[in-house]
Order: structure tokens, then sequence, then C-alpha cells
């Protein structure tokens, strides 16, 4: 296919609600392979060796044949994390330093506390408030700024999550001094100019129209508000109403209260001394003072009881999308790493059940996965597929059948060993590039953890036990109590749907239908 | 210009002056070639970085040499190289990689087909075998045929049939082309895919997945020489075949434009799509297209973005850019209409914007901007062993010049302002340029009697 840029990826809605990092977007021009559907879930990395001597028992792995021939080796690499070095500049910013002297480039992440999840309900304020500190500062316009960063060969981006609002960027090591000039004239001279304002809320009323003809953004959208009905939690994307009602007045303010240091840190990962930054940032941020916004205490409420069925219409399909879920815990929960492990069997990767039941025996789908979403204010299992309509009752069955088998019946002591040894093992990729090494520190910070958790993840995956599988798997992993969303056509899936629930149906614009 | 962005001007040169790192040299990606008796070519890069190392295989087969009634044959065959061969189980192959810590995949365009895998170090032995034991004896049933001809289709409906536009670019693609190996899709056609019988898959191996007709890169933490041992030993002993007939990707010139539209009942916004004959990526004019792709199309800086996203706001989003291949590729230009906007003012927009590239010389601060980029793409290219890998493999197999991985940034770089314009006039032309409007057939529907919007 043609290596033009596809117009889809050219989209660039604001992605307002925790949830929004769960879109995919798929274009015609993505490259075709066996697995490309695949949702890559991010999995903790981790170090350790363990011997895990190939398993005597026989066990079923649906959907795969082992001759286990092929020369293995049983030894697992013991990796060992770079640890950043830690210091606090004299406004009160925690800096992290990761050295990364491989590659001429820099990586620097600005965090203060803030949260898109204060804004009122379906409201873009913080997405619209990021989007044009990119667009104009006291001397510079938007075009200046594109083509400064094109000259530069660097990015800078602004973004407020629902936990802290972020400026990043990006820079070949020679441009460090020039980017952060730039940078910090965008972070400390916006002038969020009217004209851009009104082009800006322009492009995304049209592409909040065009990202509903996307059957992946219509099941996110009713997953989230299934999950979290009563918070801002609920909107992956800001309402077009809310879009059309900001001003100029209302960005302003919103930038002067969040853009604030106390209780931010600032990460640095790439070609750089720690000791050469420091003085360079300390001169940057010298006047920047201040407390802004705190992220708001939301309740992290337990599974949805019962069982619904959501359909979104959306005519002419032919496939069903489905997101099939329910909350599950949050990142602090000690069910982590068990479950870690037990959807590494269910449905984390192709070695999995669903991947090895559903697509490679039964052939219904391109691709499926399963995974757990874990944060302050996310807590959720889910499942995603899309299958074509003709089989949507039997696929929709034999899903649930994976999920009453993880529930019902103790994992084979060979499928446990690979899922164990696979979350350990898969560590060794993640050090050709020091980012994770600088997340799971930053990690630590953020959820409180000890500060041998990465140390000793390792010992926490082997000790996990097949009994705390199934535990976990009947705590979480929904049948019973689950939400079902399903986008495809109406008229050729409702009447199956019906077989596995009260159906709750939507159209493609995000309307309730009371009669179907 | 206005005051602000005079200032801006200046206050950039200052930026530029004042930095005081100078620009290190790009250090060569450094590879070893090799062929063995039996016609494979080996190439390896050491990198001690880190404790993995990336295999690709990239065998010289793709949609082009489908024929016809065989559409997305090559794709399919892809999947079957995942079903088992004499020492390999059916899905034992992704089974063992992510369980032992890995990843892989393969993928499949219109000249080549490519597998990888990323593991461990210590898992070299079982990479090697992996990939050996398929090429030598792949497993050719019709369980596993009509399985994946399954998981195919599955994903044909996934990335085209059930999503806006997929249509209308796999017509696109009908029209830009005369000669049926690249006219028809690399995905193929549910009925072409239904024929496929294992006799094709028996002939398309033997001709295809030869040793000859592939390479092998292996890009990490290995050693050259212990590498090159075990190479030996797992893909020796796999018999050369005959070189199979090369296929005449040769067109007419066009000598009128194609434009078509297409209504599409998933699309909510129109779109268009624009393409332009170009020769082949090995041509001396393909680094002043890839240069001319950048300046219309690449970014917020490019001439598209701001003339029709910022300045006229007819479109929500636009691409440009040229097309890679061994025989005539096409220059892309992508356009996403602004909901309520005349499709036919957009396309007269870009077709302005392409006209002044006829007209006047591209500037200096936009050839920087290109040189930048292609810095920044070899820096980026050379931070992951796979990238690397797969690299080294594709230009070996496509261009039979896998040192293209480090001579490419200096030919992007030497682009001249007459180079670009020459180009532009040679090519983006009307006459040689095929035309696809997409528009919206998904409307709002009429409101439904009691709507409870949330």
């Amino acid at each position: 296919m043609p290596r033009a840029s596809s117009v889809v990826s050219c989209l660039t809605v604001i992605l307002a609600g925790p949830l929004a990092g769960l879109l995919v977007l798929a274009g015609p021009a993505l490259p075709v392979g066996p697995l490309a559907g695949l949702l890559t879930l991010a999995e903790p990395a981790l170090l350790a060796a363990q011997e895990s001597p190939r398993a005597q028992q026989p066990t079923d792995f649906t959907g795969v044949q082992l001759k286990n021939r092929a020369p293995i080796s049983n030894e697992v690499l013991k990796v060992k994390f770079p640890r950043p070095s830690e210091s606090r500049l004299k406004n009160g910013m925690e800096l992290m330093v990761l050295e990364e002297h491989r590659s001429p480039t820099i990586q620097v992440e600005i965090a203060v506390p803030a949260s898109s999840l204060n804004d009122p309900e379906g409201t873009a304020i913080s997405g619209a408030t990021a989007s044009l500190m990119r667009l104009g500062t006291k001397t510079r316009d938007a075009r200046a700024i594109a083509e400064t960063l094109s000259a530069l060969g660097a990015s800078i981006s602004f973004n407020i999550s629902d936990r802290y609002a972020y400026a990043r960027f990006s820079t070949l090591t020679e441009n460090l001094d020039a980017v952060m000039a730039l940078m910090s004239d965008m972070l400390f001279n916006p002038t969020f100019p009217q004209d851009e304002l009104d082009k800006w809320k322009n492009q995304q009323l049209s592409q909040l129209q065009q990202v509903r003809s996307i059957p992946d953004f219509l099941a996110t959208e009713r997953i989230a508000k299934a999950m979290y009905p009563d918070d801002r939690r609920s909107f992956v994307l800001p309402t077009a109403e809310s879009v059309k009602s900001l001003t100029r007045d209302m960005l302003v303010a919103h930038y002067t209260r969040i853009y604030r240091p106390d209780g931010g840190r600032i990460t640095v990962l790439g070609d750089v001394r720690a000791r050469d930054i420091t003085p360079k940032l300390e001169a940057l941020l010298a006047d920047w003072k201040g407390a802004g916004t705190k992220p708001p205490q939301l309740p992290l409420p337990g599974p949805i009881k019962g069982r619904t069925v959501i359909l979104v219409d959306r005519p002419n399909s032919v496939q069903t999308a489905f997101y099939l879920g329910n909350r599950a815990f949050d990142r602090r929960s000690p069910d982590y790493i068990p479950a870690q492990v037990m959807n590494r069997v269910l449905g984390g990767g192709p070695a999995s059940r669903l991947f090895r039941n559903i697509r490679e025996a039964k052939g219904y789908t391109y691709g499926i996965s399963s995974g757990f979403a874990a944060s302050h204010y996310m807590n959720m299992f889910t499942l995603q597929t899309s299958v074509r309509t003709e089989v949507t009752g039997e696929a929709l069955r034999e899903m649930l059948k994976e999920f009453a088998d993880i529930r019902n019946t103790p994992v084979p002591a060979d499928e446990l060993e690979n899922a164990k040894r696979a979350l350990v093992a898969s560590f060794a990729l993640s050090t050709e590039n020091q980012a994770t090494a600088l997340s799971n520190a930053t990690q630590i910070k953020e959820y409180g953890f000890p500060a041998d958790y990465w140390d000793t993840y390792p010992e926490k995956i082997a000790a996990v036990t097949a009994a705390d599988v199934q535990r976990v798997a009947q705590k979480y992993v929904p049948l019973d109590d689950l939400v079902i969303v399903a986008v495809g056509d109406g008229a050729k899936i409702r009447k199956v749907l019906a077989e596995f629930g009260p159906i709750e149906e939507w159209d493609a614009e995000g309307r309730r239908r009371t009669t179907p | 210009m206005s005051a602000a962005r005079l200032l801006a001007s200046i206050l950039t040169l200052a930026l530029l002056a004042a930095t005081a790192f100078a620009q290190s040299a790009l250090k060569p990606v450094t590879f070893s070639d090799t062929r063995l008796n039996n016609g494979l070519r080996v190439i390896i890069s050491e990198d001690h970085y880190a404790p993995v190392f990336a295999i690709a295989v990239s065998y010289a087969v793709g949609s082009k040499d489908e024929r016809a009634g065989r559409t997305g044959f090559a794709h399919l065959f892809e999947h079957m190289m995942f079903k088992g061969s004499e020492n390999i189980g059916s899905g034992e192959h992704f089974f063992l990689v992510f369980n032992y810590g890995g990843s892989m995949n393969g993928t499949t365009n219109t000249d080549r087909t490519v597998y990888y895998e990323i593991l461990p170090k210590n898992q070299l032995d079982l990479g090697l075998f992996l990939e050996a034991d398929r090429m030598k004896s792949l497993a050719i049933t019709k369980d596993n045929l009509d399985n994946q001809r399954n998981a195919v289709q599955e994903e044909r409906r996934l990335r085209l049939d059930n999503q806006p536009y997929g249509k209308s670019q796999e017509r696109f693609n009908e029209m830009a082309y005369d000669n049926f190996a690249y006219k028809h899709s690399v995905i193929g056609s549910m009925e072409d895919l239904n024929a496929a019988t294992v006799d094709d898959v028996a002939s398309f191996f033997r001709t295809y997945y030869a040793p000859n007709n592939a390479t092998l890169a292996l890009v990490g933490d290995l050693d050259t020489k212990t590498t090159l041992a075990k190479i030996e030993k797992y893909f020796g002993g796999i018999p050369r075949q005959p070189a199979p007939k090369p296929v005449d990707l040769s067109e007419q010139e066009l000598t009128a434009e194609r434009r078509e539209s297409m209504v599409d009942p998933l699309a909510r916004v129109a779109q268009i799509n624009m393409g332009y004959r170009i020769p082949p990526a090995t041509h001396a004019d393909w680094p002043a297209l890839s240069a001319l792709g950048q300046i219309l199309g690449g970014g917020e800086s490019s001439r598209l973005y701001q003339a029709i996203v910022k300045d006229k706001e007819l479109c929500t989003g636009t691409g440009a850019g040229s097309g890679a291949r061994i025989g005539p590729a096409l220059f892309n230009v992508t356009c996403s209409v602004r909901a309520g906007k005349d499709i036919k003012e957009a396309d007269a927009a870009i077709s302005e914007i392409i006209a002044a590239a006829h007209a006047t010389p591209v500037t200096e601060q936009e050839l920087q901007r290109v040189r930048t980029s292609a810095r920044r793409s070899a820096v980026g290219m050379r931070e992951s062993a796979l990238t690397r890998a797969l690299t080294l493999a594709d230009n070996a197999v496509l261009y039979n010049d896998p040192n293209r991985i480090n001579t490419l940034t200096d030919r992007l770089s030497s682009v001249t302002a007459a180079d670009v314009q020459r180009v532009a006039r040679t090519y983006l032309r009307p006459t040689n340029r095929i035309v696809m409007h997409t528009l919206p057939g998904a409307g709002t529907p009429p409101a439904p009697p009691s709507p409870q919007s949330r």
C-alpha cells in the first residue's frame, strides 16, 4: 500500500478522557501482517533468572500443535535496570535524569499536578488549552513555531492528562539549547490567539463527526460511559457543544491556574549529563513558582453487577466490534501481579487462550486480546476484538467459554510456567531503550511503591500459583457481571445478542434508542 | 509576513546560530554481507548495546507476483508460514517466540514479504531454527489453508470493508495502474482468497521461498563468526531452486488525468486521494521526489498544511509523500475535507499548491528542514535492532543494495532546489494524475422517537 501518510492518521481530535488511550484508530493504509491487528498491552518490565523445566503432563493448547523440537535456552536473562539520578531544582521540582548516550537525542518531560478530570463534564477546556499552547507566543505565531520545530528536527507537545499537565520535548542533542528556549517561550508566553482558537474549534467539530465512522471509537465511547457513568471519566471525547462554547478567556484562565510547578517533576532521558542539563533547567525555570490545581479524588467502585448488552447500531457494518469488560482494581492493588499472570494465560498476546481459540482454531477474527487498565482512576478488565457479522453469536459464546474456563479450572502447570516466563523474559527487549527503566522509576514514586519494587518483581511473578490465578480470575474476569458492547449492523445482530442479556441500544450518533 | 513572524524568523536564525553543540557525524551501520552456497544472502551487523537480537528474512515475492484469479495470495501465503513445518507444529512458532520473551510478525507488500523476530540474545538458535525450518519444509495442508483464509478475510474486513475510505482506497489503486502486477490490492478480493488451493501454496513455496530468493539479516548482541557458522548449519542444506521469472512491471505513460468519485456509506466527511506516477525508488529522481513530498505535505510546517488546513480551512488533515517501489510508484497527496466544505474547492487548492512548486524553486529553509528530517530519521532507525535488520534485508532484496541504509541520508541531503523544481514539473503534471473523491454516504439519520443523549 502507498506510503503516504493516511488521512486517518492525521486525525488529531483531542483525546480528552482517561480512556482515550484505549482508542485505536485503524487507517486504510496500515501494513498487512498476520498479527498487525493485535493490541499491544503494555507489560510491566522485570528481570529475573528462573529455570523452568518443561512440564510433563500434556496440556491442551488449543489452536497450537507443539512438536517440542526447536532448540530453546531455558535461561532467563538477568537484566539490571539503570536508575535515574535524582535531585531537586531550586523551585522545588523533582528532577530525574537517566543518561543514555547511545544516540544523539534527548527527551524531556515536565509534569505538574493537574487533571482533565476536574473539567466540567463533556468539556474540551484542558485539551483546548494544551493544544493552543503550541499555536502562538508573544514573539512567534503558529507558523513560525511549526517552521522552527521542523528546522530543529524537534517536537514539543503539551497535554493535560488525568493526573498531570505536561510539557514535553524531544530533540537532537546539538539543538538542545534552541529547543529549550522555544519550549520555554511556549510554556511561559502563550497568547492563545483568537483566530487560532476559531480554527481549532472548526477542526475539532469536523473531526468529531469523522470519528463517528470508526467502529473502535464507538465501542470505546460506550464502554467508558458504562464503566464510569457519573463523572468526567465517561467522556472519551468532548461534546460538540462544549467545543463551541470555549472562549479565549476560558483558556487563558485555565492556563494560568494549571501550569504551576509545585509538586511537579521533570524527567530527562538521553544524550546529556545530569550536571549539564541541571543548570540549564534551573536557568529556564528559576522564576516559575506557585501551586496549581490538584487531581481529584474519585471513587474506584468495584465491578458492576449484572449483565448488560450495549448495541451500537452501525448500518452497513460487515463486522461486529466487541468490547467486553468490567471494573477491576487500581494500580496499587496486591492483585495486580497475579492478574498480570492470569491475563497472559487468558488474552495477553498470541500465545494466549483467546487468540489460540478464537483466531487460530475458530478463524472468527483477525485479532483478539484482553488486558487490565489500572491507574489512579481507571480500573478495568477489557477484551477487544472484531468478528465477521455472521459469527457474532458463536464468537461471543466462545469468549464467554474462555472466561468461564479460567474462572472454573486451575491453570495447568506448564501453561502457568509459560505465562510467568514470558512476563519475565520479555524484559530483555525493553533494554534497547531506557524509557522503560525511567517509566518504572516514576511509577515507584507515583504509586508509593517500595524502592526495590522492580528489583523484586521477578520473585513476585515467580511466587504466583495456579490458585492465585484462579482467585483473581474469579474476582475480575467478568461473566455474570459483565458489560458487552457490540458495534455492528443492528438488523443482523440484534436478535443473537439478545440471547446474552438485556439489550440497551444506541445509534452511531451517541443517542439512546428507547424502542429498537 | 506578520511582524510576529518576522521577529520569529530572526529569533530562529539567532537560536540556530547560537547552538553551541556541533552536529556529530552519524556512525555508519557496519555489516558483513555474504552468500551461502545455496544462494542465501546473509547480512550481519553486531551491536552489543542491549542483550537482544533481531532477525529479518525478506523474500523477493509480493503481490506483484500474483496471477489473475489469485489476488491476495502472497499475503495469504505469509500467514501459512506460521502454520508449521517439519519440526515446528502449527502455531508453535509464535507460541515459542512469545513465551520465551520475544516478539515477531510478518508483513507483505507489492514487492516483498518479510518475516521477523526480536528475541533475548540467548535464543539465537531458536530464532534461526524457526526461520530455517519453514524455509526448508513448510507444512502445507488444506486445514491450515482454510483456517488462515478465514483470518485473512477478517483482516480484509477489519482494515478495508468495515472502515470508511477502505473501498475507495482500493479503487484508487486500481485506477492508478494498467499492468495487473500493481493494479490489484495486496489484501486481494474475497473471491480470489476463496479460490486459493493447496496446490497454489505448494507451487508458490517452491518457486519463491527458496534460499536464493531471500536475504537473512541479523542485528544485535551476537558474534558474526559463530552466528555465520550457525546459519550455515541451519540453512546450508536447503536446496537452491531455479530463479523465478522476473515480472514485467512496466506501465504505459499516462496521457490524461483519471478521475472518479465514489459514495462511501461508512464515511462521514469527504476525502481526496491524488496520485502521480513516479519512477522506482532506485531512480536518480527519487530523493528529490521524497524531498518534494516532505516540503508539500510533511507535518505542520508543510505547504499543504499551512494552506489548506490553516489558512483556508478546507481540510482537517493532509499529507503527501513518495511511495517506494521497485517498479512504478505513486506520489500521493491526501486530504480529509472539513465537514461542510466543498471538495472541489479543496481539490483546486491542492492543485494551486502543486502549480506553485512548478513555478518557483523551493526555499533554502525548506531544504534545510528536509536535511534535518533525514538526519532525525537516520538517528531513529539506528535506535532499534529490528528496524536496522528490516532495512538491511529489504534493501538487499529490493534494490540489491544493503548499504542504502547509509547512503540514502546523504542523497536526501544533497537534493537542490533545482532538482525539486525539475521533478515537480516532470512528474506532478495534471495528465500524470489519478484522483479519487470519496463522498460521505453516512449522515445523521433522522432523530429517533425520544433520544436521551448523554
